[in-house]
């Protein structure tokens, strides 16, 4: 063993000796552990009707916070990314709509195709402008010069 | 005729048991010492143990009703205060952060403490270093062979009643308590 002396010649002894050192260790142990004890147990000491009556608070406390604090917590969630998920919700609508809108475009597009395509026809079935009107007078005359000579041409024939 | 004297006699001890629990203020009185002595030696940690003890008596009061008498007020409030022990020490193994017990007695607490049959300061002193050591010992023991230990050379309670106590077999707790005085004389005779 680790604590016997390599000189001692009486290993029975040198037990004894061990064996006395080691009961004589856990006797002052003992005493001084029943000192602290009994010092500490002289404090005031909180009757246990007391004790049981602050734990059933203690524990109803704790079921309403069990309660209350995920309720809470939600709440708080629901105000903290509540808005920003408003706001989300609001852009993404504003967008839908941006993209939606241009439909109205087309229509008026489409709108405005067959005002032009009615202003076109309008525009062809009145008369000619001013500007060519010398021309104009020269095909309707190329026209009449075209019909008169088919007319001698005929009763030649 | 034996048979029954024993029946009789546990009947009586039953009932003074139940008896001796009817004035738990007086419960609190006698045992309290004894738990916080055992929860103290076996938890090295003062606040633990005053806290614990505590709650012992707080679990006694609200099972009152299921005490039935069939051991003593003692071993059931010990065995009620081993499982405190044992719940505290799980959940303070697994705050891996917190140090794990008081590595050294609190001098304030035996520092008014005089061992019997010593008068000189030398002899005081002594006596000091060597409970000084046992506990340091002590704290190295594993939680069942500290229990054991303590029950056995603080509590001074038979293996019998530390089986009934540890809910163990006596072979068991004989195997703890060779353990650990194996490592007591190991640590203690390893400074000198």
């Amino acid at each position: 063993m680790k604590f016997r002396r390599e000189t001692n010649t009486n290993p029975e002894k040198d037990s004894g000796r061990e064996m006395r050192e080691m009961a004589e260790a856990m006797s002052l142990y003992r005493s001084a552990m029943h000192h602290i004890a009994q010092k500490h147990a002289a404090a005031p000491f909180a009757a246990p009707e007391r004790l049981a009556a602050e734990a059933k608070k203690r524990a109803r406390a704790h079921r309403t916070r069990l309660v209350l604090v995920p309720a809470l917590g939600a709440a708080l969630a629901a105000a903290v990314i509540g808005p920003p998920i408003g706001h989300l919700h609001h852009e993404k609508a504003t967008i839908a709509r941006v993209v939606v809108e241009p439909a109205p475009v087309t229509t008026v597009a489409a709108v405005d195709d067959t005002e032009l395509m009615n202003q076109i026809d309008s525009d062809l079935t009145q008369d000619v402008p001013d500007a060519l009107a010398p021309l104009a007078d020269l095909s309707s005359q190329s026209g009449s010069t075209n019909q008169s000579t088919e007319k001698t041409n005929a009763s030649q024939k | 005729m034996e048979e029954i004297a024993g029946n009789e006699l546990a009947i009586e001890k039953r009932d003074q048991a139940v008896l001796e629990l009817a004035d738990f203020d007086e419960v609190v009185r006698v045992y309290r010492p004894r738990i916080l002595r055992f929860l103290l030696s076996s938890l090295t940690d003062r606040d633990a143990a005053e806290t614990l003890t505590q709650e012992c008596f707080l679990k006694a009061w609200n099972a009152r009703a299921q005490f039935r008498g069939d051991s003593s007020l003692s071993t059931w409030l010990t065995r009620i205060a081993v499982n405190l022990m044992r719940d505290h020490l799980r959940s303070r193994s697994l705050r891996f952060w917190q140090k794990t017990r008081g590595d050294s007695l609190d001098v304030m607490d035996i520092s008014d403490w005089v061992p019997d049959g010593r008068s000189s300061p030398e002899d005081i002193t002594v006596a000091r270093h060597r409970v000084a050591e046992v506990w340091k010992a002590v704290g190295e023991l594993s939680a069942h062979q500290r229990s054991v230990f303590v029950l056995r050379f603080v509590e001074e309670l038979e293996l019998e009643e530390i089986a009934e106590t540890l809910n163990m077999n006596l072979s068991t707790v004989k195997s703890h308590l060779y353990r650990a005085l194996a490592v007591l004389r190991e640590r203690m005779g390893g400074k000198e």
